[in-house]
C-alpha cells in the first residue's frame, strides 16, 4: 500500500488540545500530522467565552482542576502573553448569595494556589462602576481573556516550523488496523474531494468532545459526555475585567469582556450529541437576566449573538443512563484524564486526551506526549511551558491597540470594519496572502463581528476581493479568474444571521431590518441559491 | 410651545407631510429624533417594486395586487398619483429634477452592479436605459473606500452590458487620510476642484459611451455639479446608489429642510418625542426629550411619521410584543420574538411590515377598528400591513399617506 504521508504521529482534532500536543510533539523533535474535519477551532476551542480560567470558579468543589488552571494561567501569561488579555477577574457576592460558600470560596482558592484579595463594596465599585449597586464584597483573582485563535494560529505556526504538517479540512474516515496496531488512518481531502491514507506509528486522539466517535473508529470503546453551554453575545464589554457571580456555579454566573463584546456564560446541559448546539431562546433570557443581577445595565443591552460550544466531558465510568440529555453536568470534573488504550483496550499504539479545558491544553499534551515519549523512546523532555510561543515579543494583547496604531500611522487608519478596527491595510494583505473568503477574513480579523453585524465592513471588504481580481466576470466559472464575489458576499451574510434570530430584538432588530435595507433594498441582493437556515444542518449553525 | 400641526419624524414620509401642510397655510412644528430614510434609502423614489416576490414593470396597475389593509388601499390611487406628483414638482424646483412616472417601473444602477427596480429616478442616476448601448466605464475616485468598481462591472457584465473598471486620481485636497462620501460631494460642490478633477475622469473613462460612477457629484448645490462634470468629461455620467448615507437623500433632505424653512416651519432636530397628553379622545400636546427637560408641545393635529421598527417609531420587545414609541398606540405583536425574523437574510422578515393599523383617515385605531384617537394621523413606514424594503413601496408609501393626510388636514380650520 502506498501512502501519501508517512508519518510518526497522526493527531486527531484541530482543536487546542491536538494543536498544543502536535506543538509538544515537534519540540520533542517527533514529525506528527495532525488532522482537522473543519478549520482549526471550529470546535469547542471556538466556541466558548475565552475566559483565561485562574481557576478561582472551581476552588471549591474540583481542586484538581483549580491546580491546574492556576498552574497554566501562569504558564501561558509567559509562552503566549499576546493572546491574552491581562484584565483580572472578581468573584462578586450578592445579597442574597450564601457568605458560608464565600468562606469556602477563600479557603479553597488558598488551598489551591490562587490568590485572592477581597474587596470591600466601595472598593468593588470603584474597580467595576457598572457593578449591581448592592454586591457586598468581591474577591480579585488572576482570571483573564484568552483568543483562542490567536493562541492556535501561533501553536500551529511554531508546530509547522519544526517540521509537522497541519491538515485541515481533512476529516477522519478510517483506521487500518492490523492486529493490535493501527497502521494508517484515512482521511478525505474535502478540499481535492477524494481520500487519503496517512501512514503512522502512533496515534494521539484529541478530537475533544468528538473523541468517542474517533474511538469508534479505531474500535475502541469511549464514551463522552456532551457538555452543551450556551452563550450570549453582548455588544460592549461593561466591565474591565472578568465578573463571576460567587455561588455555586450556575447558569448566568460569568460575564467575560473580549475585545469590543462582552460574552455572558453559561449553561451547563447533558445532550445526547456534541453537534447539538442549538440555543434556545429561553437560555438567552436566563443568561441575560442572571448576569443583569451582577451588572444591571445589561439589562437593557444590545445583545448580538448567542452560540453554543459542546463541552469535552469525560467520566471513565459513565452512569448508566449516560446516554442522553437533560442533565446538569456541572457535578462532572473538569479534569484530564490521558485515556490508556494499550492498557484498557489492547490497542497497543493510540491514546486519547479527554476532558479538560482551554486554559489547561498545554499540560493536556504534555501529559499524553509523555507517555508516548516513554514508548517511543524519545528522552527530549517537554519545552513547551518555556518555549514562548511566535507572536509573543509585543507583552499583553490590549484592547485599544488598534486604535492606538490607528492614531500612530495614518496610512494604517482607513478603515473597512469600524466596529472592530479592521483597517484597509489589514484586508489587504490578508486578501494578498490568498484568503479568498469573506469567512476566513472575519476568522482572521474580527472582521463582521461588531454590534453592526457587517452592514458596512462586509461590501467594502468585497469590494476589495473584487478589486483584487478584476478580470473576473462574476459568473463564477474556471474560465473568469475566480469565484463569483457577490455570492460568496451573499454566502457570509446568510452564515452570519444563522442562529442569530434568538438574540434579535430592541436596537438589534432596528439593526437587522436596517441592514436588510441596505444589502436587499438598496444593493437589490436576494440570495437565491443561499440555503435556508431550516434546511441547513445542525453542525454548522450558529456562532463559531 | 404651540403649533397647529406637530410632525413627529423627518423620514420621507414626515419631509413630505410637514411640507405641504405649511404649503397649504398650517402652522406646523417638525419634531425629530434624527435623520430618516431619506439617508438610509438608495436616493431614488420606489413606489412599487414587487407584489409577493415578483417584479412589478407597471406600479399603479400592481396596486390592486396588494394584500387587503395596504396603505395604498386605504389612501387609493388618486393620492398615489398626488403624492408622487407632487414630489416631482417640488424636487424639479428644488433643482433635482427626477426622471420617470407612476406607468411603468424604472432601473436604478447600485454600486453592486445589480439593476433594482424604481418609479423616480434622480437625473443623474437615470442613465442605465443606455448602458446596452455601447462601452461602459465603471470609475471610482482613488482613495474612496465605499465603491469597487470591479464589483459593479462584474455584475454588469453578467447581464451582457460591456462593462470596465477603472479609477480616476482625486486631485489635490485637504484630507490626508482617508474620506467619506460626504466629503468627497462637497468637495465636487467646488468648480475648481470640478475642472480639476474632469480630465482625470475622462482619461479613466477612456473613450467609453457612458461612465458610471458612485453618487457623489455634489452635496448641497443640486443637480448642477453633476451636469457640469458631465459637460467637462464629454460623456453621459450616472451615479450608482451606494450605500448609508445616500448622498441624493442628503441632497433632497437639504432641499426639503430649505423649503420648510422659506416656510416657516419650526423645526426641532435631536428632540425625541416620547409622550403624548390628552383630553378625552384628543391628543392635546406632544412631549418631547430635550437636554436637561421634557418639553411640552400644544397642538391641535399629531402626524406621526416616525417609521416602522427600521425607522424606530416601534420597539420590538424580547417576549414578541411591539411598542409604538410616541403615543404608546396598538400594534399587533408576535407570538414570540423567533417570529420576527425569516431564516434567511437575505428573505423576507415579518418585522419589516409590522406597523400601527388605521381607519381610511390614517387614524389609528383598536383590534375592534375603532378609532383610538380622533386627532393622531399616522403615515409611511409607522404603518402597517406594508414592507418598504420587500415590496419596494418606502417613498411611495409616504407620499401617498402624506398625500392623504394633507387632504384632510389642509381644509382643517386653525382654531
Amino acid at each position: 500500500m502506498t501512502h501519501l504521508i508517512e508519518t510518526d504521529v497522526v493527531v486527531v482534532g484541530g482543536g487546542v488540545t491536538g494543536v498544543a500536543v502536535l506543538r509538544d510533539l515537534a519540540l520533542r523533535g517527533v514529525h506528527a500530522v495532525l488532522v482537522e474535519r473543519f478549520d482549526l477551532g471550529t470546535g469547542t476551542s471556538g466556541r466558548w467565552h475565552g475566559l483565561l480560567h485562574s481557576g478561582a470558579r472551581y476552588a471549591v468543589r474540583d481542586q484538581e482542576s483549580a491546580r491546574e488552571c492556576i498552574e497554566e494561567n501562569t504558564t501561558l501569561r509567559r509562552i503566549a502573553p499576546h493572546t491574552i488579555e491581562d484584565i483580572g477577574g472578581l468573584f462578586v457576592l450578592l445579597p442574597g448569595d450564601d457568605e458560608a460558600y464565600a468562606e469556602q470560596f477563600v479557603e479553597g482558592c488558598r488551598a489551591s494556589g490562587i490568590p485572592t484579595e477581597e474587596l470591600s463594596a466601595a472598593a468593588s465599585h470603584r474597580r467595576e462602576p457598572l457593578l449591581a449597586p448592592d454586591v457586598r464584597l468581591a474577591f480579585a483573582v488572576p482570571d483573564g481573556g484568552i483568543d483562542s485563535w490567536g493562541l492556535l494560529r501561533s501553536m500551529a505556526a511554531d508546530a509547522e516550523a519544526r517540521g509537522c504538517k497541519v491538515l485541515v479540512r481533512h476529516p477522519l474516515v478510517g483506521m487500518e488496523r492490523n492486529g493490535d496496531r493501527i497502521t494508517a488512518v484515512r482521511v478525505h481531502d474535502a478540499v481535492a474531494g477524494e481520500d487519503r491514507t496517512i501512514g503512522c506509528q502512533w496515534v494521539v486522539n484529541a478530537a475533544g468532545a468528538w473523541a468517542g466517535d474517533v474511538g469508534k473508529m479505531a474500535g475502541v470503546p469511549l464514551t463522552m459526555i456532551a457538555g452543551k453551554g450556551v452563550m450570549v453575545v453582548m455588544a460592549s464589554r461593561y466591565v474591565r475585567g472578568v465578573i463571576n457571580a460567587c455561588r455555586k456555579p450556575a447558569d448566568g454566573d460569568i460575564i467575560v469582556p473580549q475585545h469590543e463584546v462582552a460574552i455572558l456564560g453559561t449553561t451547563s446541559e447533558q445532550v445526547a450529541s456534541a453537534d447539538d448546539i442549538s440555543v434556545p431562546p429561553a437560555d438567552v433570557d436566563r443568561m441575560i437576566d442572571m448576569c443583569a443581577q451582577m451588572v444591571p445595565a445589561i439589562a437593557s443591552g444590545r445583545v448580538l449573538r448567542a452560540f453554543a460550544g459542546s463541552r469535552p466531558l469525560y467520566v471513565a465510568e459513565p452512569p448508566a443512563d449516560g446516554d442522553g440529555g437533560g442533565g446538569d453536568t456541572r457535578e462532572v470534573s473538569r479534569t484530564f484524564t490521558v485515556v490508556d488504550h494499550p492498557r484498557l483496550d489492547g490497542l497497543d499504539n493510540m491514546y486519547s486526551i479527554v476532558g479538560g479545558k482551554l486554559t489547561t491544553c498545554r499540560q493536556m499534551a504534555e501529559a499524553v506526549v509523555d507517555r508516548l515519549a516513554e514508548r517511543m523512546g524519545v528522552t527530549e523532555p517537554c519545552r513547551t511551558a518555556t518555549e514562548v510561543l511566535p507572536g509573543a515579543d509585543h507583552g499583553t494583547h490590549q484592547v485599544a491597540e488598534p486604535l492606538a496604531r490607528v492614531e500612530r500611522d495614518k496610512a494604517y487608519g482607513e478603515l473597512i470594519c469600524e466596529c472592530e478596527l479592521v483597517t484597509r491595510a489589514q484586508v489587504r494583505d490578508a486578501v494578498a496572502s490568498g484568503l479568498t473568503e469573506l469567512e476566513d477574513l472575519r476568522r482572521k480579523l474580527r472582521l463582521g463581528y461588531g454590534p453592526c453585524q457587517a452592514a458596512f465592513c462586509a461590501w467594502r471588504a468585497a469590494g476589495m476581493l473584487a478589486d483584487a481580481r478584476p478580470t473576473g466576470n462574476g459568473s463564477g466559472s474556471a474560465a473568469d479568474g475566480g469565484p463569483d464575489v457577490v455570492a460568496g458576499l451573499e454566502r457570509f451574510l446568510e452564515e452570519r444571521w444563522r442562529g442569530q434570530r434568538s438574540t434579535i430584538w430592541g436596537d438589534q432588530a432596528r439593526q437587522a431590518l436596517l441592514n436588510h435595507a441596505i444589502y436587499r433594498g438598496i444593493f437589490d441582493l436576494h440570495g437565491e441559491g443561499v440555503p435556508d437556515e431550516a434546511a441547513a444542518p445542525s453542525a454548522r449553525a450558529g456562532e463559531d | 410651545m404651540r403649533a397647529d400641526v406637530v410632525v413627529v419624524g423627518a423620514g420621507p414620509a414626515g419631509l413630505a407631510t410637514a411640507t405641504r401642510l405649511a404649503e397649504a397655510g398650517r402652522q406646523v412644528l417638525v419634531l425629530a429624533r434624527g435623520n430618516g430614510f431619506t439617508h438610509w434609502g438608495a436616493g431614488s423614489v420606489d413606489v412599487l417594486g414587487r407584489v409577493g416576490g415578483e417584479p412589478v414593470d407597471q406600479p399603479l396597475e400592481a396596486i390592486g395586487r396588494l394584500p387587503e389593509g395596504h396603505p395604498y388601499h386605504l389612501v387609493g390611487q388618486a393620492a398615489v398619483r398626488d403624492g408622487v406628483d407632487w414630489f416631482a414638482s417640488f424636487a424639479a424646483a428644488a433643482g433635482l429634477p427626477h426622471t420617470g412616472d407612476l406607468e411603468r417601473n424604472r432601473a436604478q444602477l447600485t454600486a453592486f452592479g445589480t439593476l433594482r427596480t424604481t418609479c423616480l429616478l434622480p437625473e443623474p442616476a437615470a442613465g442605465p436605459e443606455g448602458l446596452h448601448t455601447g462601452r461602459v466605464a465603471v470609475v471610482n475616485f482613488a482613495g474612496f473606500r465605499d465603491f469597487s468598481p470591479a464589483l459593479c462591472a462584474t455584475r454588469l457584465r453578467r447581464a451582457g452590458i460591456d462593462a470596465t473598471p477603472a479609477s480616476a486620481p482625486l486631485p489635490a485636497w485637504d484630507h490626508d487620510r482617508y474620506f467619506t462620501g460626504v466629503e468627497l460631494a462637497r468637495a465636487i460642490d467646488d468648480a475648481g476642484f470640478r475642472r480639476r478633477l474632469a480630465p482625470g475622469l475622462a482619461r479613466a473613462a477612456a473613450g467609453a459611451e457612458v461612465v458610471v460612477v458612485p453618487a457623489v457629484l455634489g452635496l448641497n448645490r443640486g443637480h448642477e455639479p453633476w451636469a457640469d462634470l458631465q459637460s467637462l468629461v464629454g460623456a453621459p455620467l450616472v451615479e450608482a446608489a451606494t450605500a448609508p448615507p445616500s448622498i441624493p437623500g442628503l441632497r433632497l433632505f437639504a432641499a426639503y429642510r430649505a423649503r420648510l424653512e422659506s416656510l416657516g416651519v419650526r423645526w426641532q432636530f435631536g428632540f425625541p418625542a416620547v409622550g403624548v397628553e390628552r383630553d378625552g379622545d384628543r391628543v392635546t400636546a406632544v412631549r418631547s426629550e430635550g437636554a436637561s427637560r421634557v418639553l411640552a408641545t400644544r397642538c391641535q393635529e399629531l402626524v406621526l411619521a416616525t417609521g416602522g421598527v427600521a425607522g424606530n417609531g416601534i420597539e420590538a420587545n424580547r417576549d414578541g410584543t411591539l411598542t409604538e414609541r410616541v403615543a404608546g398606540l396598538p400594534v399587533d405583536g408576535f407570538e414570540d420574538r423567533l417570529a420576527y425574523l425569516g431564516g434567511r437574510f437575505l428573505g423576507d422578515h415579518p418585522l419589516a411590515a409590522a406597523g400601527v393599523r388605521v381607519d381610511a383617515e390614517l387614524r389609528p385605531v383598536d383590534a375592534s377598528g375603532e378609532p383610538v384617537a380622533a386627532n393622531i394621523h399616522c403615515v409611511g413606514g409607522l404603518l402597517a400591513a406594508h414592507d418598504p424594503t420587500a415590496e419596494g413601496s418606502r417613498e411611495g408609501v409616504a407620499l401617498a399617506t402624506a398625500a392623504r393626510v394633507v387632504a384632510l388636514l389642509a381644509a382643517t380650520p386653525a382654531r
